[in-house]
């Protein structure tokens, strides 16, 4: 029973962060109808930012053989610097990954939206590629950990939860309703939401579709780079990590709708639940037959309910609209 | 209904000569057309003929090859959607373009979304729910959820947000019921004499648009053919024979 209450908490625990890992891979297609396969990238970039944000400049300097930045880092020493707190150094991650997505959906994916799903399909999975060998030139292929100063457990009777997970699930629940307050309170969020809706009723109200669309990217990639810095606490940092995220992403939005935020939640928490049961009580294989586990709900969704479980933004649909 | 005698005013909207299409080819062969301040006008003509392509060129969703727009004295040919909107012209498209997962009350609100001042919105969404008792019984519902008379009235409703000075409105009355239809051209002529509202509509039921209409258009294949009084059009001969059943 007690392994089972703590298999429990441990997957709500990791379902919350799945729910807000999920949230832009998820508003991107709801609103754009692009299927964005370098999701998992922009988790792994925020991750990075985090290591590097948190370690001292020293060590940076003895890993990352780049001569060119040699200066900051030297200046860095000299003022003391020693790294800051990983959550800290989310003020920085967020706004760079906002300009990042800002500009990547400006110059690039704008182009294509308009185009067959196919062609945004290969031009995120030709993204992903790049960033993953990019990231690996830069920081080589070794694994990284992010270490923070609060380490250690909450003890409840006989189950105990980690720290820095109770953290990120609060962090995570932040994410969800502040995205959801933004999204139906503001002007600039309900423009999202129109344009999500009827693409060519939010252009006749005035909406500048293209612009609408740059935030919007923006804003997802920023909240992906921050589940991205949330997660890097707990598992090894380097440049493949992606893809088992972006894998989760279609199965969480599978299970909870496009754009829906309490589907994010619910489609997070089932899965969440689900890996971590099968983890615990599954001996030997559980640990890898967790990630199995997604595809087959995933596979199992898409066949069964392909509208999704909970209604989002829009109805799931692969059509074009007009 | 009586003819409007316009001879000194100046038109509204003056579409003069326009060229446009999809492709290449020119959908839109020379179609010219005038709306005077406080008419109804309407635009009748075989499926096909480009009476909703001149709607989407006059607001900029289409480029307009040859010709030009002139609206309120002001030249407004291919400017964009949120120019026109500015410039007083509202727009009610064939298609359904009301946002299905939004309130009535929110649905209203994005009719001025170029607009910030956020006390004026609510007044605008007040007096138009005024005008329309059967949305503002309805404002918490989800507009998607609406039958679709109330789904149109929403959206003659949020073209009326801005006080636009034309509002275009491309077959009203596709779809509804007769009863909803008579509704609907009722709701347009009260508009048009309590708030002088000037309307320029396509109508594909072709005899109670141009009786609800002062003057009238024939559109075939991408250029004007008739044009007249509702009564003259409804009289001619030919205009009967083609769109009005004999
Ligand atoms: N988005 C589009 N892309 C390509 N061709 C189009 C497009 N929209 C309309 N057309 C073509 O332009 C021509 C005129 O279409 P339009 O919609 O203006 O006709 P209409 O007079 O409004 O007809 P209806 O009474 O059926 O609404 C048609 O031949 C149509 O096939
Ligand atoms: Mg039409």
């Amino acid at each position: 029973m007690d392994q089972f209450l703590q298999a429990l908490i441990n997957g709500i625990l990791l379902g919350g962060f799945y729910a807000a890992m999920v949230l832009g891979f998820s508003i991107i297609w709801g609103v754009m109808g692009v299927i964005n396969l370098s999701h998992g990238e922009f988790i792994m970039m925020g991750a990075f930012m985090a290591w590097l944000f948190s370690e001292p400049p020293d060590y940076l300097m003895e890993q990352l053989k780049f001569e060119a930045l040699n200066p900051i880092f030297t200046y860095l020493i000299s003022i003391g610097y020693q790294g800051m707190d990983p959550f800290l150094s989310l003020i920085i991650i967020m706004p760079v990954m906002f300009c990042f997505g800002y500009l990547l959906q400006k110059f690039l994916i704008n182009r294509v939206v308009e185009k067959p799903h196919l062609v945004s399909l290969l031009v995120t999975f030709g993204l992903s590629i790049t960033f993953a060998n990019i990231s690996k030139l830069f920081f080589s292929a070794s694994p990284r950990s992010v270490d923070v100063a609060y380490t250690g457990a909450i003890r409840m009777g006989d189950v105990t939860m980690s720290n820095i997970k109770a953290i990120v699930f609060v962090g995570a629940l932040i994410m969800l309703s502040a995205l959801y307050l933004f999204l139906h309170r503001t002007r600039l969020g309900k423009s999202i939401r129109a344009a999500a809706q009827n693409k060519n009723a939010a252009r006749m109200v005035g909406i500048e579709i293209d612009t609408v669309y740059a935030i919007t990217f923006g804003l997802c990639v920023a909240l992906t780079g921050a589940a991205g810095m949330m997660i890097s606490p707990t598992q090894a940092v380097f440049p493949y990590m992606g893809p088992p995220f972006t894998l989760r992403a279609f199965t969480i939005t599978a299970l909870g709708g496009l754009g829906s935020i309490p589907g994010a939640l619910v489609g997070g928490l089932v899965l969440g639940i689900t890996e971590t049961m099968i983890a615990t009580f599954v001996p030997r294989i559980g640990t890898n037959l967790a990630i199995v586990a997604s595809f087959s709900i995933l596979v199992f969704i898409l066949i069964t309910r392909p509208q999704g479980l909970l209604s989002g933004l829009r109805p799931m649909e692969m059509e074009e609209g007009t | 209904m009586s003819t409007q005698t316009n001879g000194n005013n100046k038109p509204l909207l003056e579409a003069k000569d326009i060229y446009a299409g999809y492709t290449d080819f020119d959908i839109l062969q020379g179609v010219s057309l005038e709306v005077y301040p406080g008419e109804i006008v309407c635009v009748i003509g075989p499926n096909g003929a480009g009476k909703s392509t001149v709607f989407k060129t006059i607001y900029g969703f289409l480029k307009i090859r040859k010709g030009t727009v002139i609206f309120d004295g002001q030249e407004i040919t291919n400017k964009r959607p949120q120019q026109i909107l500015r410039a007083g012209i509202s727009n009610v498209p064939q298609l359904r373009s009301i946002f299905p997962q939004m309130t009535v009350k929110e649905n209203l609100e994005m009719g001025m979304y170029i607009e910030k001042d956020k006390k004026r919105i609510a007044e605008r969404i007040e007096y138009v729910l005024g005008l329309f008792p059967r949305l503002a019984e309805r404002r918490a519902q989800m507009a998607g959820t609406m039958s679709g008379g109330e789904q149109r009235m929403l959206e003659i409703g949020r073209a009326l947000m801005l006080e636009p000075k034309l509002i275009l409105m491309d077959e009203p009355s596709a779809g509804l019921a007769p009863l909803i239809t008579r509704m609907i051209f009722e709701n347009v002529e009260r508009l048009n004499k309590e708030i002088g509202l000037t309307v320029l509509m396509i109508e594909q039921n072709a005899r109670q648009g141009l009786e609800a209409s002062h003057r009238g258009y024939v559109l075939e294949l991408g250029q004007n053919s008739y044009q007249g009084t509702g009564q003259e059009l409804i009289n001619n001969a030919e205009v009967r024979r083609a769109f009005l059943g004999g």
